[in-house]
């Protein structure tokens, strides 16, 4: 059964923390970094990073592990302290206002941290509580968010039941109870079912164009350049890049390629022999077909057909494609194709 | 920078009492029945009870204040080192540190957990000594509020433990341990404080469990070694040291 979907609503500037309200909330940028540093020891994890967010952004954060995308959002939410730097939410100093800046934000942690031991229901009454919602308003959220996510028919099973789409699908409900300005996704459809991953996409195009802040960290790059406004690249504690999707792919035009198949399939030594051919910087196999990298796709075309004829077959289709935020998140951080690339998917 | 108005102190500190007590709720659902909370908070007292009273030409009188004591310090003290790690391994306590409350709010709702199962606990004690021994009583409300103020002051010092950054609640029973048994031996509980050398008074004048057995067996026996206010004082400057150090440490260990 598919529950009707539900309008997120426009979110700006309101906040519940009477304590904390600042009359310049809708002129604020949703989330503002200055010269942020964390270190552990001798490894600095975060090493002088600066950006800003903007409200109703969709903001992609992206590295390889061990980059310092985490260690970012958990200064980010206020979970661990900074070396130096400053990081506001709202106008709210995470350090000094934690409070008051939490009030506005939702987090999806990578992991599905929710309460196994707690029934669905019970969890999301604990998330609204822990940001003091009223009964009647935690209740129509939970429902809503409940049937919007598919989960409301087994609210009062124990979590422990649940697959492993279910808790995240609920992780994110939980995530989004107190309807946050500001929603913090980490790897959010990491290793899902089909039917999850669908209904969390949908759940996230809604949540844009209902006006939430979005920040997203994923390794999904493609998921990434679908719905982000901008990204970040982030790679041992530096931003590397920050920008569109497509203004980044521009950086990096030399980096183009030709995706090609040939009517007999693969051969073991057809790859070489493709990397071999004038032209092509680098060559990788991906399925039936064939990815050349080169600054010149014509010259490549050309080569292609030539070898297509003298090793007596035919080429039955052939694309040439732009540099795909993958191509640049690889140029940046310097992961090796093949066997570095998995990390980043 | 953001104005703060008497109305909003009272919204935030309603913010964080609803906060605690929902913190306090998720643990009595999950964890009070929890083979390790019911082996260190119920099992583990009586025995040591039994060990010590067993064989003893005592009155009950003489030995259910004891039993009531040593039972709010295990039982008080044996959620949070159990719950906090287990959370940690899960990742929900990182829902916890990330909530829009104080770290106060969070020491807070996890101590009001061990309160409340140490003060059932007690009460069952309480109850079956005055219906199977029919124990005498002095005053009451000495018991009641010995039971109450100790039962909080031990459930915060579990939680100060459980900020140790572990994901094995071993480690932090361990520890716990190590403090609560000696504490069992120098606060007057089992043997009287003024027959422990002049060394162990003094020592017997930094438990908690000292002041505790005090009020509690006063309400038995009507005989005191201090004034009831100033023992309900001692474990109330005893709750905010431990509350002080516990954020202290949770705020050290969470980095």
């Amino acid at each position: 059964m598919h529950a009707p979907p539900v309008v997120f609503r426009k979110v700006r500037a309101r906040s519940s923390n009477s304590c904390f309200k600042n009359p310049h909330d809708d002129d604020m940028q949703a989330i503002e970094v200055s010269h942020l540093i964390k270190r552990f020891g001798t490894l600095t994890a975060v090493n002088d990073i600066t950006f800003s967010v903007a409200a109703g952004e969709t903001f992609g954060f992206l590295g390889p592990n061990g980059a310092g995308k985490t260690t970012t959002i958990r200064i980010l939410t206020g979970i661990s302290p900074p070396n130096s730097g400053q990081a506001t939410i709202f106008g709210h100093d995470i350090m000094r206002e934690t409070v008051a800046a939490r009030q506005s934000m939702g987090i999806v942690s990578e992991t599905s941290n929710v309460y196994t031991d707690l029934t669905g229901w019970q969890n999301m009454m604990l998330a609204a509580q822990l940001y003091r919602i009223g009964r009647s308003e935690r209740e129509k959220n939970a429902s809503e968010l409940l049937k919007r996510f598919e989960l409301y028919e087994r609210r009062n099973d124990k979590v422990h039941g649940f697959s492993k789409g279910m808790k995240r699908r609920l992780t994110i409900a939980m995530g989004l109870v107190n309807s946050p300005r500001l929603l913090f996704l980490d790897e959010p459809t990491s290793g899902l079912d089909v039917e999850s991953n669908l209904i969390i996409r949908q759940m996230i195009s809604d949540l844009i164009t209902g006006g939430v802040t979005v920040f997203l960290t994923t390794h999904n790059i493609e998921e990434a350049n679908i719905l982000c406004d901008r990204v970040a690249i982030i790679d041992k504690g530096v931003i590397a890049a920050i920008d569109a999707p497509e203004q980044l792919k521009k950086t990096i035009q030399s980096v183009q390629s030709i995706e090609v198949a040939f009517l007999d399939g693969t051969s073991p030594t057809r790859l070489d022999e493709l990397r071999a051919l004038p032209m092509v910087n680098d060559a990788r196999k991906e399925g039936d077909k064939f990815k050349l990298f080169t600054e010149d796709p014509s010259q490549v075309i050309d080569a292609v057909m030539a070898y297509a004829h003298d090793h007596h077959t035919r080429v039955i289709s052939i694309t040439t494609l732009g540099p795909s935020l993958e191509d640049v998140f690889v140029r940046l951080t310097g992961l090796q194709r093949g066997g570095g690339i998995s990390a980043i998917d | 920078m953001p104005s703060i108005s008497l109305a909003g102190i009272e919204d935030r500190l309603s913010r964080e009492l609803v906060a605690a007590w929902a913190i306090a709720k998720k643990d009595v659902l999950i964890y009070y029945l929890r083979p390790g909370v019911i082996v260190g908070g119920v099992l583990f007292p009586l025995f040591m009870f039994l060990a010590f009273s067993a064989g003893k030409l005592a009155t009950p009188v003489q030995l259910v204040p004891g039993l009531i004591g040593i039972t709010t310090l295990f039982s008080a003290s044996s959620i949070e080192p159990v719950s906090v790690p287990i959370e940690r391994r899960t990742e929900t306590f990182d829902r916890l540190l990330a909530a829009p409350i104080s770290l106060n709010a969070l020491v807070l709702g996890e101590s009001i957990s061990g309160l409340v199962y140490s003060v059932l606990i007690a009460a069952v004690v309480f109850i079956a000594a005055l219906a199977v021994l029919m124990t005498p009583i002095a005053n009451i409300f000495l018991i009641v509020f010995g039971i109450l103020f100790s039962s909080m002051c031990f459930a915060t010092l579990g939680t100060l433990f459980a900020a140790y950054p572990t994901e094995n609640p071993g480690d932090i029973i361990s520890m716990v341990n190590v403090v609560r048994f000696p504490l069992i031996f120098i606060s007057g509980v089992f043997i009287p404080i003024a027959v422990l050398p002049s060394f162990g008074q003094m020592i017997a004048y930094i438990s908690p469990l000292t002041y505790a057995n005090d009020l509690i067996q006063g309400g038995y026996s009507g005989k005191m070694t201090f004034h009831p206010i100033f023992d309900v004082g001692m474990l109330i400057v005893f709750i905010l040291i431990f509350q002080v150090i516990a954020n202290y440490l949770y705020k050290r260990f969470n980095d």
